[in-house]
């Protein structure tokens, strides 16, 4: 597997608790990657990894083809999930900081952040503390200190959680934008549908191994395109019957309309033919699958409960490490 | 270290400095230390101008020229003095001994005080006894030898003997008990400072984005060296306040030893916050929410309170016993006992130099220790780490 952002089996293991085993995926260049699962699914720890800020057990990152090194994440920008900002600082000098820690001169360190800072519709605000202001703010403030020292990689552990549909469209703008730039993008989500336009490809892991991973469009065809198809009047698709099964399955029939999982390879049109002959054809199309059901076909559970299992699990090894803590102490 | 790490480290601190010493907190209690100084300084002089008149007893033949000479040195000296006589050395001694008497001068031979000061009779100089003794001397002179008043221009004291072996003075076991309170503020403030703004890094996660550019030990020294400096300005701010109203106060805390125990108490702030610095630090690092530092850091400051509680014992009694001379000599309590010990009199100060030296290198011990913690818990987050997983493990790959 190639690509410029390379994962390479990484496992890791807190006490009980498998949080990557085994995950392996690549990133291209000047791609806004989408990286989704469910929360638990070992998102964070990835992403941290790439910046040494977690260690692995096992496996290695590459950028370039090489180890992750020193000097390369200085070239990296960071925007973790839980805000990274000094509640009491002023948003201009925060910005600057983070700039100056990335080698930047004092003059161009201030330049910068009050470009990004207008970029992102905070001008104007620059002298207000961090706390004082509105999330979506923060996020904005906190995405431009990720961006102050013009990265070549981009790193942003859930950028749209908890922002509003304008958020989502802003940033989302930027993320395209700074991959136009030639930025290599990489964020997480564990809405998957909500990022599904947004990223041109995803890696989906879940238990800390991939899923499946590929371009969005790819994804949302699948190995078995799906096809809707309604005859008028025909309420509960009884004229799919006449559809021999090595064109295609009936996934599931919706208020009249069939879906059908197209065999590999299989003419459509044929499809289209027995439709016709059994009346009037209203709908025909090719429907994308939403990255949520690819998940659910790929795990056999929905997102959430996958992240109500994760719950479950992970009270239970607390539970199990704490006994154990008490017996170690009491054998002592 | 290279260039970068040095720019890393300053960069780091200097944000401390900036953020710290921007806020309204630190210019107030900055103000509110300068008048405590300020006040604990000038006070005692203030009060000694309007003080009652001292008694001074005198035994000898001819009480009318003694009471002369006893109001002469009380001018000089500045005090009031009233004329106590005294039937015989015994008598006066006792009354000297139960604080009836501040001072006895038997003529033709000697002055007694209860306890000669620090710093010896002839640094009494501008005190009372010391005045005494001069004019007194005097006096003896030119009865007995005929024309000697020209010959005595230099002046040829009395000696002056103390009943009770000599020790630090009040004023400078004031300045001991001062000096030893400020030690304690800084380094429990600053300290806890360190531990707070470590909790809220990591709290906040701004640690990791911070890590990703700097490392831990630069994040770790530019922190402390910060706080740091806050802490040393504000202490080199309190000693010239010292020094400026002493003056300006005639107060005597600044002649002779109480300055030294100043200087003293400015040695140990250094060394004692250096030493304590790095362990608040790893303090800071274990918790995952701000609210647990405070109990995070209460067992690093359980030396210092010890020092601190028994400095009373030793500052209103004569002497210090074998157990705080001890923890004049450790590293975790010396900056604050052996403050305390010099300016009780208890040790000289050789002792408090090699103290000194001890805790700093201590220091640096502690450093290695506190980095290693800092470096294994900073990015671990959940429920409070345990202090033992963290000594155990292998370090983080930061």
């Amino acid at each position: 597997m190639t690509g410029e952002l390379q994962f390479d089996g990484l496992r890791r293991r807190f006490g009980s608790v498998t949080a990557l085993d085994g995950l392996t995926f690549a990133v291209h260049a000047g791609q806004v990657f989408g990286f989704l699962g469910p929360n638990g699914a070992g998102k964070t720890t990835t992403m941290r990894a790439i910046f040494g800020v977690a260690s692995l057990d096992a496996g290695d990152i590459r950028w370039r083809g090489e180890p992750v090194t020193e000097q390369a994440r200085r070239r990296f920008g960071y925007m973790p999930e839980e805000r990274g900002l000094y509640p009491g600082m002023k948003v201009l000098d925060q910005i600057e900081y983070f700039a100056l820690l990335h080698d930047m001169s004092a003059q161009a360190a201030r330049k910068a952040a009050t470009h990004w800072l207008g970029r992102l519709g905070l001008g104007g605000r620059e002298d207000a503390r961090v706390d004082a202001l509105s999330h979506g703010n923060q996020q904005r403030a906190q995405l431009a200190a990720a961006l102050i020292h013009d990265p070549e990689l981009l790193v942003l552990d859930e950028p749209f959680a908890g922002l509003d549909p304008a958020g989502v469209d802003d940033m989302s703008a930027i993320l395209a934008e700074r991959a136009q730039a030639g930025v290599t993008v990489l964020f997480s989500s564990h809405q998957l549908d909500l990022v599904e336009d947004i990223c041109e490809a995803v890696a989906i892991i879940h238990h800390g191994r991939l899923v499946v991973s590929g371009p969005v469009a790819d994804l949302q065809r699948g190995e078995r395109p799906r096809l809707a198809v309604r005859v008028a009047g025909d309420q509960d698709g009884d004229w799919a019957g006449a559809v021999p099964p090595e064109l295609g399955e009936v996934e599931t029939v919706r208020g009249g309309t069939v879906l059908f999982a197209l065999s590999p390879g299989a003419d459509s049109q044929r499809i289209l033919d027995i439709a016709r002959a059994a009346g009037t054809v209203e709908h025909f199309s090719f429907e994308a699958r939403r990255l949520s059901e690819v998940f659910r076909q790929a795990t056999g559970a929905s997102v959430g409960q996958a992240e109500a299992e994760h719950a479950a699990a992970a009270l239970t090894a607390g539970a199990a490490q704490t006994d154990g803590r008490t017996a170690a102490g009491a054998t002592r | 270290m290279n260039q970068r790490a040095l720019r890393m480290t300053w960069l780091v601190a200097r944000r401390e400095l900036q953020q710290r010493g921007r806020t309204r907190v630190f210019a107030i209690s900055t103000i509110i230390l300068l008048l405590a100084v300020a006040l604990g300084v000038a006070l005692p002089a203030i009060l000694a101008h309007n003080a009652k008149p001292e008694r001074v007893g005198v035994v000898g033949t001819n009480p009318a020229t003694l009471a002369v000479v006893v109001q002469e040195a009380g001018r000089l000296a500045g005090v009031k003095v009233t004329v106590v006589p005294q039937p015989d050395v015994a008598t006066a001694e006792a009354a000297l001994r139960s604080g009836d008497l501040g001072a006895v001068l038997v003529q033709g031979s000697e002055v007694l005080v209860k306890q000669v000061p620090i710093g010896g009779a002839s640094a009494a100089g501008g005190t009372l006894p010391g005045a005494l003794a001069q004019l007194a001397g005097l006096d003896r002179l030119f009865e007995r030898v005929p024309g000697a008043a020209a010959a005595a221009a230099g002046g040829i004291a009395l000696p002056v003997r103390g009943l009770v072996p000599p020790s630090g003075t009040l004023a400078n076991r004031l300045t001991g008990l001062f000096t030893v309170v400020i030690v304690w503020v800084l380094i429990s403030v600053y300290g806890t400072q360190i531990a707070m703004g470590i909790g809220e890094e990591k709290s906040s996660r701004i640690v990791e984005v911070l890590l990703a550019a700097v490392r831990p030990v630069q994040l770790l020294t530019g922190k402390v060296l910060g706080i740091g400096l806050l802490a040393l300005g504000q202490a080199a701010a309190m000693v010239v306040a010292f020094v400026v109203a002493g003056f300006a106060s005639g107060s005597s805390l600044v002649h002779g030893a109480a300055t030294g125990i100043v200087l003293t108490g400015g040695v140990f702030i250094v060394v004692g916050y250096a030493f304590y610095c790095t362990a608040f630090a790893a303090a800071g690092s274990l918790v995952s929410r701000q609210s647990d530092v405070n109990s995070t850091v209460m067992p690093i400051q359980l030396p210092l309170i010890i020092a601190y509680v028994l400095s009373y014992t030793v500052l209103y009694a004569n002497g210090a016993n074998a157990f705080y001379h001890v923890l004049g000599f450790l590293p975790p309590t010396a900056p604050i006992a052996m403050p305390v010990l010099y300016a009780a009199g208890d040790v000289p100060l050789w002792q408090v130099m090699v103290s000194a030296v001890l805790c700093a290198a201590a220091t640096v011990w502690m450093a290695r220790i506190a980095a290693g913690i800092y470096r294994r818990s900073i990015l671990r987050t959940g429920a409070r780490v345990p202090l033992r997983q963290v000594l155990r493990n292998e370090p983080a790959q930061v």
